[in-house]
């Protein structure tokens, strides 16, 4: 107890570094449930557009570049673990696997950002864009018309995906940020095995980005998965 | 029938004595302006909330003034249409997003709450502080907006005026409410982690103040509400800044999505609203009345319902905006459920007064005032809730006279009955009671006479938003102007009394009303960490006992309200409780 | 300034008496409730003042049955309000089968109004932000007395709202869907119409009057000799109104009239009918029939008609087939327009994309 209330990571206001790791926890959980609902409307949004457009939200999810988005996914359920791995690394005291571990999920994660920048590449250079102007430009413009398509709604699934994987990303950039600060943390000693419990708020963060990936990726690349169009 | 049953509880500690003044409390710590910038003391940043809101609510109050003026001739009296359209959008935006969202829980949330649960500040100091940093980046592009030319969409932004054909600047108005979002999740999530986890021992949940409880609630729809409508301002802003986005019906968009995730937050927004008001109301008429709140666990729960069938009735503002006709039946079902909440609330404060023994200060006047008016704004919503009557009501004066007697009647007063509830407890001293009752009479007439007459415009079918009306409505807008000028001065004289009190205010004790909360332990101002560190408040009972005499530490209770002056009757009669064991019958009524 | 208007404003549908019904019965029993608690309140706070009480009070927590009593109730009361308002919302949005059907487009900031003859009319607005050939037009919705009336509604831009105090109903007009509204009107006379959805900068002048008259008077109206002003420009926001346009456009009227010496048949209520061939057989008229005859139109002549029409491959899309097919199917006898008849003006009727899929 009383190496608990005399701990130099314990704040002033907080009775003792129970209450304070408790505290913390419950509030990152109640911002993720936050994040949930932010995510929610854009799912909840995407939901009705695919009831009413079943056949033109999967024509346009067939052109997605699937095999980045099957290299991300594994890229990010391995930072999954690694984060979980410097959590234990914390809790044990094991500073060079903590910086080991935060510096291998801070990779994985911008191997992520990167691939993902080239995705965005390609779709550029494809025309794969909801504006009208640019999008005539595409073949996918071209195989919705001789499909009897309506293009405007493969350009509504368009304009979810990029809103969907943009804000996605920018969670993930957020994410890698707070990375860097734990090797900051960690670096400052400011991250004895009592107080593990900072690598754990993040790593609750860093899944939860992960676990939203999950739901992108079936709604935004496999929906369309088993159409026989695109540059397959 | 009345039955008569003993209960006897631990023992009542003697009357403390009065606590010396805090040295140094939390406003004399220091004086540089730096160090007010930077603060973590969570007094501090509800002082600051309280400065900055008030600007915003002047702000506001101007913007009203422009509409009810331009509304004294049926061609618009003094302004064109588009100075009218930015005028009432300037109004609703300021009033909603940047006074009544942010009032009381960033106000006197921020001040009380850990005060009430007995912890030396908020469980996240630094993301406090942030909130409010955050509120004033937001309310600066709100402000951008505003002096550019302003915002001419409503302050409900429905595309695709607002995505597509509004020239004005929609996209810093819509960013500032984007970003003063997230100073309400932090405000919320905080106070929710607080409650958790910082409360004093003794504090079970069953012994929480209602204040508590009510901002509870209202944390729990900040928390999971304002991510909803953040999402939807993005995809608002996108298809602004992009030319095409989801609501743009030329690709098969549908503009009413944009309705149901609005709403999906602004009708909880609503109970982020009135709730914290309620809970201020639980305060102050047991406090005046001297009596135990009537139904605490009713009161409490009540306020959990509403907050979680607030969540199931967003519709209800689109019964005639082309959704399901089964839809339409499914959520004005659930609208008639969260009426049910608000009215056990209302009899439960009614049956709180029953056998009091009652004062009439300024927080006790805006109390009831709050309940008078609150119960009309309550009654008038079930005319829209039932389907049958919103299709003609719906979108006219009604609405607005409704949205107003709940907001203003109820929100504003119980946010003014706080403020006067607890300025000693901020300040120290105490404001002129003779003008703040008058104040309290002035705003309460004048609201009425303001609103009521909507109500009639309303119902003959005159539509909101609207500058140019046939000229039979003009009786009625202008009776309504009339009493906008009444309501208008009631709202000055706060502006005087108040800031005058902490020059010429008689000095006041650390518990002047004679209250029974955590917050009246500390001397006035309360000191840096709320409480004597080295002896932290252990709570022995739960938060009403005026009929006990204790306070939440078991102690007796200084004379009561107004008690102190020598030519008070009532003063002798009320001996402070004795100590001795806490004995007293409770009586069972109904 | 005016004298006080009269406290019950005028009802003139059948809807605006369910509507007075149900509204004065939740005013009166609301009212009775909250007299209650303001009776409480003001007895409680005259009662037990301090002053006629001492600052000791009673120990009272509450009261189980109280509180069962004042949720029950209540819950019961309110779910009566419920169950009258469904019915009457029923009611309002379900319009009766034999309505005749009227157009409404909203546009900033102005309505317009087409009837089932093409009659069309502009129901005001703005006249600053008209065409000169909008003001001339400017005119009332005229609606025959006792009969039932379906409004059809649709934007040409942003939301918009249908709303008519005296029928006491109001319903959104949205862009890229059609709303429906309709009334009965019961009183003859001139009333109010107001865009009650904001609409932007002269939202409040986005406002017009419908005139009730008789069937006779309504008649004599349509057919041009009211006193309303309007003109003949049919206009919605329909695909056979576009079918409309090219037919006149793409001169087809100038054979299929209903000239009695025109060079081809009339093709009034021609779709769905079997048609016989010339030289045998014959095939029904649907919507398969009339695109082949329009691209191929030599191939399956009608008896009696000699294969003078030209093909119209290449001069018209997929979608304007279509709506050459909806404006036929819509052709009932006496409609065909007059062979003289020009395109009407590009007022800007919007064509909705496509329905959404259900």
């Amino acid at each position: 107890m009383s190496a608990s209330t005399h701990s130099p990571v314990l704040k002033h206001h907080f009775g003792d570094l129970g209450q304070q790791h408790a505290s913390e926890r419950l509030g990152m959980w109640m911002f993720l449930a936050t994040e949930v609902l932010f995510f929610a409307g854009l799912f909840g949004a995407y939901a009705c557009y695919r009831l009413w457009y079943a056949s033109e939200f999967e024509f346009a999810s067939a052109f997605m570049n699937l095999k980045i988005a099957s290299i991300n996914t594994v890229l990010l359920v391995t930072s999954s673990l690694t984060m979980t791995l410097a959590i234990r690394a914390a809790k044990l005291g094991n500073k060079s696997g903590l910086y080991t571990h935060l510096l291998l999920t801070f990779a994985l994660g911008t191997g992520f950002m990167v691939l993902k920048g080239f995705e965005y590449a390609h779709d550029f250079h494809e025309s794969y864009l909801p504006g009208e102007g640019t999008f005539v430009h595409s073949n996918m413009q071209t195989e919705a018309v001789a499909r009897g398509l309506d293009t405007g709604k493969v350009r509504l699934f368009l304009c979810f995906y990029y809103i969907m994987t943009g804000i996605h990303g920018i969670h993930i950039v957020i994410g890698l940020g707070c990375i860097l600060w734990l090797v900051q943390q960690a670096y400052a000693n400011k991250i004895p095995p009592e107080n593990y419990s900072t690598v754990e708020v993040v790593s609750l963060y860093w899944h939860l980005v992960d676990a939203i990936w999950l739901f992108l990726m079936p709604l935004l690349y496999l929906a369309g998965a088993h159409l026989k169009v695109g540059p397959h | 029938m009345t039955t008569a049953v003993t209960t006897a509880g631990p023992k009542i500690a003697p009357v403390p004595p009065e606590p010396p003044p805090a040295e140094p409390n939390y406003l004399n710590v220091s004086y540089s302006l730096w160090s007010w910038l930077t603060t973590v003391d969570h007094k501090r940043i509800g002082l600051l909330y309280l400065i900055s809101i008030s600007v915003f609510f002047v702000a506001g109050g101007v913007a009203a003034g422009v509409v009810r003026l331009n509304l004294l001739s049926p061609d618009g009296a003094f302004v064109n249409e588009d100075t009218y359209n930015r005028a009432f959008t300037g109004h609703g935006v300021l009033m909603l997003f940047f006074f009544l969202i942010p009032a009381v829980p960033g106000v006197l949330g921020n001040f009380l709450i850990p005060m009430m649960i007995g912890a030396k500040d908020l469980a996240f100091p630094k993301l406090n502080l942030a909130s409010w940093y955050v509120f004033m980046v937001g309310a600066g592009f709100g402000v951008w907006a505003l002096l550019a030319g302003g915002i001419d969409t409503g302050w409900t932004l429905y595309p695709p005026y607002s995505s597509r054909s509004s020239t004005s600047n929609v996209i810093p108005g819509v960013f500032g409410v984007f970003i003063s979002g997230f100073s309400s999740i932090m405000t919320g999530l905080n106070i929710m982690v607080t409650v958790h986890k910082m409360r004093a021992p003794g504090m079970t949940w069953g012994r929480l103040p209602l204040f508590v409880w009510s901002l509870y609630a209202t944390s729990l729809i900040q928390l999971l509400g304002t991510p909803v409508v953040a999402i939807t301002t993005v995809l608002l802003m996108v298809e602004r800044v992009a030319g095409i986005g989801i609501f743009d019906p030329m690709i098969g968009g549908d503009p009413v999505l944009f309705q149901h995730l609005f709403w999906f937050y602004s009708h909880p927004a609503v109970y982020i609203m009135i709730l914290p008001g309620m809970g201020v109301i639980s305060e102050v008429l047991t406090c005046f009345s001297r009596k135990n709140i009537f139904g605490y666990h009713a009161v409490a729960w009540s306020s959990m319902g509403i907050a979680v069938v607030g969540f199931l009735l967003w519709a209800h503002h689109m019964f005639v905006a082309g959704i399901s006709f089964y839809s339409a039946l499914l959520f004005s079902f659930l609208s008639m459920l969260v009426a049910v909440p608000s009215a056990i609330k209302v009899f439960n404060w009614t049956g709180t007064l029953y056998r009091g023994s009652i004062t009439f200060q300024a927080p006790m006047l805006f109390g009831l005032g709050f309940v008078v008016l609150f119960v009309i704004g309550g009654l008038t919503g079930l005319f829209l809730a039932t389907l049958g009557t919103d299709i003609h009501l719906h979108d006219t004066y009604f609405v607005v006279a409704h949205f107003h007697f709940v907001m203003v009647g109820g929100m504003v007063l119980g946010y003014m009955a706080g403020i006067h509830f607890w300025w000693p407890k901020m300040f120290g001293v105490m404001y002129s009671d003779w003008w703040s009752r008058v104040a309290a009479a002035i705003i309460i007439v004048g609201f009425f006479l303001t609103f009521v007459p909507q109500f009639v415009l309303g119902y003959h079918g005159m539509p909101r938003r609207y500058p140019n009306y046939p000229a039979e409505f003009q009786v009625y807008n202008v009776m309504s102007t009339a009493g906008a000028s009444i309501l208008g001065l009631g709202y000055l004289l706060p502006a005087f009394y108040l800031p005058l009190s902490l020059v010429f205010g008689k000095k006041a004790g650390a518990n002047p009303w004679s209250a029974t909360g955590l917050e009246w332990v500390s001397p006035s101002p309360p000191p840096l960490f709320n409480f004597d560190e080295a002896n932290m408040p252990v709570v022995v009972c739960g938060p009403y006992e005026y009929a006990l005499g204790v306070d939440q530490l078991g102690r007796g209770l200084p004379p009561g309200p107004g008690l102190g002056e020598a030519n008070d009757p009532a003063s002798k009669s009320e001996a402070p409780a004795a100590p001795g064991p806490m004995k007293k019958e409770t009586e069972v009524v109904g | 300034m005016n004298s006080l208007p009269p406290l019950i404003p005028v009802v003139a549908s059948t809807i605006g008496y369910h509507f007075e019904a149900l509204f004065w019965y939740i005013m009166v029993v609301c009212t009775l409730g909250g007299l209650g608690v303001y009776a409480a309140l003001l007895y409680f706070c005259v009662a037990y003042r301090r002053g006629t009480t001492t600052g000791s009070t009673p120990r009272i927590l509450g009261s189980h049955r109280l509180e069962l009593a004042w949720t029950i109730i209540p819950t019961i009361i309110f779910f009566s309000f419920f169950g009258w308002g469904a019915v009457v919302y029923t009611k309002a949005m379900h319009p009766p089968q034999d309505a005749m059907e009227i157009f409404v487009i909203g546009k900033q900031w102005m309505w317009k109004a087409q009837y089932p003859n093409g009659q069309r009319v502009i129901i005001g607005g703005n006249p600053r932000n008209m065409t000169e050939a909008e003001r001339k037009s400017i005119g009332k919705l005229v609606l025959p007395v006792d009969r039932p009336v379906r409004i059809t509604m649709i934007s040409e831009d942003v939301i918009h709202d249908f709303g008519v105090p005296a029928f006491r109903m109001k319903m959104d007009v949205l862009p890229g869907r059609y709303t429906t509204t309709w009334y009965h009107p019961t009183k003859t006379g001139e009333f109010h119409i107001f865009c009650d959805q904001y609409c932007g900068t002269w939202h409040s002048l986005m406002v017009g009057k419908i005139a009730v008259v008789g069937q006779q008077e309504f008649d004599e109206w349509l057919g041009g000799l009211g006193s309303y002003q309007g003109s003949e420009q049919p206009v919605d926001g329909s695909k056979a109104f576009s079918g409309r346009q090219l037919f006149l456009k793409l001169q087809c009227i100038k054979c299929h009239s209903a000239d009695p010496n025109a060079a081809a048949p009339v093709l009034e209520g021609l779709y769905g009918r079997r048609v016989p061939m010339k030289g045998g057989g014959a095939e029904y008229a649907d919507a398969e029939y009339i695109k082949q005859s329009i691209l191929k139109p030599r191939l399956k002549v009608a008896q009696g008609w000699e294969p003078i029409m030209p093909s119209y491959e290449g001069q018209v899309t997929p979608d304007d087939l279509d709506d050459l097919v909806a404006y036929i199917r819509s052709l009932k006898p006496g409609t065909t327009p007059n062979r003289t008849d020009r395109m009407s003006p590009p007022v800007g009727a919007p064509t909705v994309r496509s329905e959404k899929k259900e």
